[in-house]
């Protein structure tokens, strides 16, 4: 039987959640023939906003924050310009290249992969939806602060969402301004730190304007995502520790890649981008039985993008990588010589 | 299949150039010209029979090629203890040159090959480049010194694989054929112009690293349709549009339905065409005829340069008279994705420092990013 590779490629925790969340997943299957109860997912919305501080009135759960942000998008773009930075989440540029009458992308330029906010300013001089993720995939930066965000929202014409879906990675975050900025939303998920990505629950916190263009929104989700994340939240504290093994790995699977001498940046996430010079980096590792991000549709050739494992993958990534070293082709290729 | 149930060979060619490559372990910037005869008194050897006999020993399809090789250094020699049936065409006489190669390769064009394999450097790729331009598919095994175009394989290995996806039926792309000078290069300093376009597979992650490959042709192709019609359809009528070389800029041309030069700078008006193969005096000339004036430009893939590199044309005087806000660049997304910045080095410090910035790019259809130019 051929052995399973390792899954290095979608941002997950590799950690399963606490039995407790299996066990109520599990719950939720003896309802199958029945959709969700209202008041279930009544009690959801409360649970999230209680976990993200903010009055329940501003929270919209759905199936997964990617559905949550085409939504947006589908609803927004109409009479607005869609803008972006490149590279960014993919399926958001997808929804903003399928509905979007115009859409703009302000370029991160490697190495520092900073966003200009001048050049933003400037570009949302006319009404626009403005859709950041940050921290930023795939690079792992946090790119807006807290005055940009309030520089941007000040113009009424411009709708401002702010992807966090590493935000329990970072702890950074804007949700507290939603209340007083009708015209912020912050789109969240449970699918990383929560360890639940399989559930696909994501939610906005969203403001005012967001808010009662959504209020007709009924997301139906499945019943064991709903038992699954309100258990999770009746008790998150295996978040953190989620957070803080997956950090303590990062660190580890950083300084031994920069001992190999690859180009790494430092992340805000549960990912980490790595310059390894080599074309086609993403299919070396394949091939040899673990599968990573190949960011060549996005980034000049040899960015991967790698998640955090458990270590014992993680020590199977840095071996792979020693391997790839090993060639004499790739020894030349595989260095910090990055421009 | 023939009538016995056979596979019909596929015929390739094979054209090594034996210099290539030499005179970098004797720490020569290259083999053009008197060089070559430098290399040989320094004792440099030769680096294209391992690249050759790794290509060689890497392709997997074959029983599904038979190869045809020019005499000697430049092919023979290579195959002859092959398991793949070989033929030799063309005379060699005396040391191999420039002249052996673009013959031997319009020979294999003549012969209608499926696919040109050739072991080389820039110099080599623009020799093939002037023998068969666009009229064959071509795999390109990196063996010279200077090798900058992005028509080049990463390495002899993922030569021979692009040459089996080529074989098992993928897609074809057009490439960057760069002409480097040489004599600049020798003296520390990197100057190159666009020479030409070559087919090649195109499977993008082979291709060379730092250098633009543009995605399998069709998704590509269409874009370039896309941004095309995105920009013809903002075109106003008493303008003058000065379209710079480059595939993206020809399909405005092919939208337009005007025949434009692939590396020339055209001009057109009215969607008629009003000046071909322009140089700054015909372009400076044209100005005094239209007041309103915009350049269509495309950056090279790899390193960004949207003027300077592939198109001396536009002067800095002639980017003057335009004005920086009647510049339209274009790109397909995923050219632009893989660049760190656009780049213009036109000369003349004060016209590049009222380029840089950030700069609109048209990359499809109601798609822009704004892209800084460095």
């Amino acid at each position: 039987m051929m052995r399973e590779a390792i899954r290095l490629n979608m941002n997950e925790v590799p950690y399963p959640p606490p039995r407790r969340i299996i066990k109520a997943a599990r719950q939720g299957l003896e309802n199958l023939n029945r959709y969700a109860d209202p008041e279930h997912l009544g009690c959801l919305r409360r649970l999230l906003a209680g976990y993200a501080g903010v009055p329940e009135r501003h929270v919209i759960p759905g199936a997964g924050s990617n559905l949550l942000l085409r939504e947006m998008i589908h609803v927004f773009s109409k009479e607005r310009k869609v803008l972006m930075v490149s590279p960014s989440f993919l399926p958001t540029v997808e929804a903003a290249k399928q509905f979007a009458t115009k859409s703009v992308s302000i370029r991160l330029s490697p190495p520092e992969f900073d966003l200009n906010v001048e050049m933003l300013m400037k570009t949302v001089r006319e009404p626009s939806l403005v859709v950041i993720d940050s921290p930023n995939n795939p690079t792992g930066k946090i790119l807006i602060t807290r005055e940009t965000v309030e520089r941007l929202t000040q113009n009424v014409e411009v709708l401002v969402v702010i992807d966090e879906a590493y935000y329990e990675f970072s702890q950074v975050t804007f949700a507290d301004m939603v209340a007083d900025h009708p015209n912020l939303a912050i789109t969240r998920t449970m699918d990383k730190a929560f360890s639940l990505a399989g559930a696909r629950i994501g939610y906005v916190i969203a403001g005012e304007r967001f808010a009662s263009a959504f209020s007709s929104y009924d997301p139906f989700l499945p019943q064991c995502s709903l038992h699954a994340a309100t258990e999770a939240l009746a008790d998150p504290s295996y978040v953190m520790r989620n957070v803080c093994r997956v950090i303590e790995e990062r660190e580890r699977l950083l300084k031994k890649l920069d001992g190999l001498g690859a180009h790494v940046y430092s992340s805000d996430t549960n990912f980490v981008l790595i310059y390894t010079g080599l074309p086609a980096a993403g299919r070396r590792f394949r091939d040899l039985g673990v599968l990573v991000s190949d960011l060549t549709t996005q980034l000049p050739p040899g960015f991967i993008r790698v998640s955090v494992g458990t270590r014992e993958e993680n020590d199977v990534f840095l071996d792979r990588c020693m391997k790839i070293l090993k060639d004499h082709e790739s020894k030349r290729l595989f260095s910090k010589n990055h421009a | 299949m023939n009538k016995d149930g056979q596979t019909m060979r596929e015929a390739v060619g094979l054209i090594v150039n034996p210099v290539a490559g030499m005179g970098g372990s004797v720490g020569l910037k290259g083999t053009d010209g008197a060089m070559y005869k430098r290399a040989l008194a320094l004792s440099a050897s030769p680096v294209t029979p391992k690249r050759t006999a790794d290509l060689l020993s890497h392709i997997r399809n074959r029983n599904k090629i038979e190869l045809l090789v020019p005499p000697g250094k430049m092919g023979e020699d290579h195959v002859a203890d092959l398991d793949i049936p070989s033929t030799v065409i063309g005379t060699i006489k005396g040391e191999t040159s420039a002249k052996d190669t673009k013959n031997i390769a319009g020979e294999m064009l003549r012969r209608r090959v499926k696919l040109l394999i050739f072991v080389g450097g820039d110099g080599t790729a623009r020799d093939i480049y002037d023998a068969v331009g666009l009229g064959v598919p071509v795999v390109a095994v990196p063996a010279g010194v200077k090798v900058f175009s992005s028509v080049f394989a990463v390495s002899a290995k993922a030569a021979a694989e692009m040459v089996d996806a080529f074989l098992d039926g993928n897609d074809v792309t057009e490439e960057e054929v760069l002409d480097i000078d040489e004599e600049a290069f020798r003296n520390g300093r990197l100057a190159s112009r666009l020479y030409g376009y070559l087919l090649v597979p195109g499977v993008r992650e082979f291709l060379q690293a730092g250098k633009e490959a543009s995605s399998v042709s069709k998704p590509s192709e269409q874009t370039k349709r896309e941004i095309a019609a995105s920009v013809v359809k903002e075109m106003n009528p008493d303008t003058l549009y000065v379209l710079g070389p480059g595939t993206t800029v020809k399909s405005i041309a092919d939208e337009v339905g005007v025949s434009k030069t692939l590396l020339g700078v055209d001009a057109i008006s009215e969607c008629k065409l009003v000046g071909t193969d322009l140089n700054e005096k015909a372009i400076l000339e044209l100005f005094e005829r239209y007041k309103s004036r915009k350049i269509i430009v495309t950056p090279i893939g790899g390193n960004g340069f949207i003027f300077g590199r592939g198109s001396k044309q536009f002067t800095p005087k002639v980017i003057r008279q335009v004005g920086r806000e009647n510049i339209i660049v274009v790109g397909t997304r995923d050219k632009l994705s893989r660049l760190e910045c656009l780049r213009v080095d036109t000369g003349d410090l004060e016209v590049d420092g009222l380029l840089q910035g950030p700069m609109d790019v048209t990359v499809g259809n109601k798609e822009e990013m704004l892209v800084e130019i460095r």
